[in-house]
């Protein structure tokens, strides 16, 4: 009995504990966030990678890209796969809406890598709206070549240029 | 068997195998090669001779129409008397030393007068510059963006001194100046005319015999109706002249008959329009003398700021040559011109000319003895292997 | 009675020989190689006919210069070689000193001022020649202007020497870059040909793109993505006043270019991911579809007179050019060399259309007939793309980018030989240069 009475105690106290401002440690929230919910459910600072109904989440733990094969807008398997997580996360959140950009390598002129970039955001959008996102909630944007991450003139950096980026806006955190 | 039988059989085998194998035993000659040698009589090897010399000959002949070479010069010989047949039906007696002459004499006498010939042409040609307008730059006129009428008085009164002053120039010349009575109202919307542009070039002209062209006074009559033959190089045309020679000096003609007249004037005519006076000729030039004169024009000839269209044009200019090498500036002419417009064919003329001039500034490397082969030159440029590979 | 016959026989025998002299005709040969060299000119100072126009006549003298010298087909012969000098517009010219120098064009000029205005006039000589060449011209303008004054100057002389049309008094719109790749800030700038006279028409908060002249020369059509995505804007020069040109919500519109006639604009439309060619009248907005496929269609460039379009396309399984009828209609294709080919641009002359081409890694400005043939690459880097013509469809603009993280584009000029490639003087870096026509 009494080890089931400290186990209750030492549980709502712990529960209580982690009702605190999640901003109150600023920046380091969700650092702090990470290692108090660490190995447990509980410590879910909101808004942080481990609220799995923020953004950081969205961005980190489910994948907000896909990456595509030179020339290609077809989407990987991998590809599919972040997509699915992406669809499931966005048919939990329904507060959230999403413009997917589309982006190609250097490796190409500037018109045609628009409408390249046009087309893998489309194909990103496409598998959403077939996981049952509506079609009013995703719209599309192409960046072409005009917005690489990595700048380096070699596969390694063109390879993370050529992706399709869900950026999430609206909710909570919008 | 019957003896008969192996007779006849014998026979006929004897016969199949000669048939079959009676080469073997003949000697093999190769074929003899003929050469093909016509057999011409001594008359008519003359003949050959003769007739080429007086070719040459002839040339310088025309000049001397009155060079009596009467009869005296008779140095050469007889054998002419085929090569002149038709010709003479009385002379039978003297004429013999006569038509034989003709031949080798009216060089002598030719070469005699030629330095007298030219002479008056080379002062002339020496005054035209100097009066042309040279240094006088047209009046700019204001205008925005336009070209302008340049008004130009000068140059028309310019024009009818130079005429006056320069009836000896050859048969070109009087034709450029033709030309530019007209250049003026005209060329102040558009491209001077080379032809315009010629006459005012500045004493290139040697004083040095500039052609042998046409005797003096021939130009004189032929103002007018050279006119027209104008783009055409200067060759011995023997139908131009015919018109305008009637009143060429005639030598002795004492024209009593009108036929007389007319066959000599006629007669007389041709020789005095062809241009190739008392030049020597020579040879032909080798090839290795036409290559060294088409390298040095080549290297010249700069096509780098030509149009693309104007690389697409062929022109064929033609030049008259002094006896030093130089070309004659103002003689310089198109001739003809294909595969584009004729803005391009110009652009295309003015660099062909260019390399004319400049490589010529010095005198190309010609042979003076054949002096009479290159007198004249039509220089064909095309382009076609410069063009933007 | 002997003369007449000595007479006859010579008047004969003279009709044979002159008959065979004819046969002989002039010496004919052909020439068939030549130099390709930058013709030699000297142009001195011009002469200052008012008090104040001394270094406007230096000045100008210099810009005439360089137009000649930067186009490669002329080379200066420079002051310190010239024998006599010319001191009077109106003077004779003396050809000998000229000539001994081998300055085988010469030019000379004259500038005066009177307030605020400016007149400029020139001769051309041909020096060897010995004579003028085409008749002097006088230009009046603003003193601001001196430039283009002596961009009309050095366009007239090298019409007259070369036999095409000028190209010096022109403008260049261009995207002006600065900062890394993977941060650029972009800005729409506007220049004369040579780089002087830079005005900035947008500032640098959103991606423009593409900047595309009007024929006329007072607008230029581009794309912005100040609305979050690619819009196509127009904007009047003179008043650096846009507007957009509408399209539907969710689509993406970019790649725009002027008809001859400057009343339709041609495009890109992306809907659904798919990207085809319209038209649209930039009166009414009206737009019409040109293409209909699932392949990339974009960077459509009309034919001078208007009834054609050549443009990209990836329909055969890679980019390739094609031709269409401006109202539409069925394509042929015209590229067919090995590599890609893109962002065509119809010659102003009509003869030649301008691509970037991809092979092996390597990127190439290169230029082919109408019909395809005739294809001939005019250089080769890590990444050129992007050619627009000069007025006279001689030469070329282009962006070249370097290679790596430190990489910049910035803009360079090639002559449609292949020869002259060299960088155009912007203050940051450049890209997608568009030129002017020819400035009236």
């Amino acid at each position: 009995m009494n080890r089931i009475l400290t186990a209750t105690l030492l549980i709502a106290a712990l529960a209580v504990s982690a009702c605190t401002n999640p901003d109150r440690f600023g920046a380091d929230g969700m650092n702090n966030g990470a290692a108090n919910g660490a190995g447990l459910n509980g410590g879910i600072v909101p808004g942080s990678v481990n609220d799995p109904a923020s953004t950081a989440y969205f961005q980190q733990a489910i994948g907000d890209r896909v990456l595509f094969l030179i020339d290609q807008s077809t989407l990987t398997p991998e590809g599919q796969a972040t997509l699915d997580g992406q669809a499931a996360w966005l048919n939990t959140n329904t507060d959230y809406q999403a413009v997917i950009e589309g982006h190609a390598d250097e490796q190409g002129t500037r018109e045609y890598n628009l409408a390249l970039g046009a087309r893998r955001a489309n194909a990103a959008r496409e598998y959403l709206l077939s996981r049952g996102i509506a079609a009013s909630r995703l719209r599309v944007v192409s960046y072409g070549k005009e917005r690489p991450i990595e700048i380096c003139s070699n596969e390694a950096c063109y390879a993370k240029n050529r992706r399709a980026v869900t950026v999430l806006a609206g909710g909570l955190t919008s | 068997m019957h003896k008969g039988h192996y007779i006849s059989g014998a026979g006929h085998l004897g016969l199949i195998g000669w048939l079959l194998l009676g080469n073997i035993f003949t000697s093999r000659t190769e074929p003899v090669e003929m050469q093909e040698v016509s057999v011409i009589s001594a008359a008519q090897y003359d003949e050959m001779v003769a007739a080429a010399q007086s070719a040459q000959a002839e040339a310088a002949a025309k000049p001397a129409p009155e060079p009596a070479p009467e009869p005296e010069p008779t140095p050469e010989p007889e054998p002419a008397p085929e090569a002149e047949p038709a010709p003479e039906p009385e002379p039978a007696p003297e004429p013999e030393p006569v038509p034989e002459p003709v031949a080798p004499p009216p060089s002598e006498e030719v070469s005699e007068q030629a330095p007298e010939l030219p002479e008056p042409p080379a002062d002339v040609a020496v005054l035209a510059p100097e009066e042309a307008p040279v240094a006088v730059p047209r009046p700019v006129e204001r205008v925005a963006p336009e070209p302008v009428e340049a008004p130009d008085p000068e140059a028309r009164t310019d024009e009818v001194l130079r005429e006056a002053a320069t009836p000896d120039a050859p048969a070109e010349k009087v034709v450029e100046e033709a030309q530019e009575a007209t250049a003026p109202e005209e060329a102040t919307t558009q491209i001077v005319t080379e032809a315009a542009e010629a006459p005012k070039a500045s004493p290139n002209q040697s004083a040095r015999p500039p052609a042998r062209r046409p005797t003096p006074p021939a130009p004189q009559v032929a103002e007018k109706p050279v006119e027209t033959p104008k783009p055409e190089t200067p060759k011995p045309a023997t139908p131009k002249p015919e018109t305008p020679k009637p009143e060429a000096p005639k030598p002795e003609p004492t024209t009593d008959k009108d036929a007389v007249a007319a066959a000599l004037a006629e007669a007389m005519g041709t020789p005095d329009a062809s241009p190739a006076p008392s030049a020597p000729s020579g040879p032909p030039l080798s090839a290795g003398e036409k290559e060294s004169l088409r390298v040095a024009v080549s290297s010249c000839w700069n096509v780098g700021s030509l149009s693309s269209e104007a690389l697409r044009t062929t022109v064929v200019v033609s030049v008259a040559m002094n006896q030093d090498g130089t070309p004659q500036t103002n003689s310089i002419k198109l001739t003809s011109s294909s595969g584009g417009s004729q803005g391009a064919a110009d652009q295309a003329f003015e660099a062909a000319r260019r390399a004319i001039i400049r490589c010529g500034a010095r005198g190309y490397q010609l042979p003076v003895e054949k002096f009479g082969q290159w007198q004249n030159i039509e220089m064909t440029f095309n382009p076609e292997r410069m063009r933007i590979k | 009675m002997i003369v007449r016959i000595l007479s006859i026989c010579l008047a004969l025998i003279g009709g044979v020989a002159s008959v065979a002299q004819a046969q002989d005709g002039p010496l004919r040969i052909e020439i068939t190689e030549g130099v390709i060299e930058p013709l030699p000119f000297a142009v001195p100072s011009f002469q200052p006919e008012s008090g104040d126009a001394g270094q406007m006549a230096v000045d100008l003298a210099r810009v005439v210069s360089e137009d000649l010298v930067g186009s490669g087909l002329f080379r200066e012969v420079p002051a310190s070689a010239y024998i006599s000098t010319v001191s009077d517009f109106n003077a004779p010219i003396q050809y000998a000193d000229w000539k001994a120098i081998n300055a085988q064009a010469l030019i000379t000029g004259a500038v005066s001022v009177s307030g605020n205005t400016l007149n400029v006039k020139f001769r051309l000589y041909d020096v060897f020649s010995g004579a003028e060449l085409g008749t002097g011209l006088q230009f009046a303008g603003t003193v601001d202007g001196w430039r283009r004054m002596a961009h009309k100057v050095a366009d007239a002389v090298y019409s007259r020497i070369t036999g095409e049309g000028g190209y010096f008094d022109s403008r260049v719109v261009y995207v002006s870059e600065t900062g890394p790749k993977d941060d650029r800030a972009k800005r729409l700038a506007v220049m004369d040909y040579d780089g002087a006279n830079v005005r900035y028409l947008t500032d640098s908060s959103s991606i423009v793109l593409a900047p595309r002249f009007s024929p006329s020369g007072d607008r230029i059509l581009y794309t912005s993505y100040e609305s979050g995505f690619p819009r196509i804007y127009v904007l009047d020069i003179g008043s650096v006043q846009r507007r957009v040109l509408e399209s539907a919500e969710g689509t993406m519109s970019f790649a725009p270019r002027f008809s001859p006639s400057g009343n339709t604009v041609v495009y890109s439309l992306t809907q659904g991911g798919n990207t085809d060619i319209f038209t649209m009248d930039i009166g009414t907005g009206q737009s019409t579809r040109l293409t209909n496929t699932p392949a990339i269609e974009t960077a459509p460039s009309y034919s001078p007179d208007g009834s054609r379009i050549v443009f990209e396309s990836d329909r055969s399984g890679s980019q390739q050019l094609y031709v269409m009828p401006a109202s539409g209609g069925e394509a042929t294709r015209i590229s067919f060399g090995e590599g890609r080919y893109g962002t065509p641009v119809w010659s102003p002359r009509g003869d030649l259309v301008a691509f970037t081409k991809q092979n092996k890694g390597r990127f190439h400005i290169g230029v082919m007939r109408l019909d395809g043939s005739e294809e001939r690459l005019l250089t080769a880097s890590f990444l050129d793309e992007g050619p627009t013509w000069a007025p006279n469809g001689r030469v070329i603009m282009f962006a070249r980018e370097t290679q790596g993280a430190g990489g910049a584009s910035s803009l360079y000029s090639v002559d449609i030989s292949g020869r002259n490639l060299k960088p155009v003087r912007t203050q940051e870096g450049g890209s997608d240069p568009s030129w002017s026509p020819l400035q009236k």
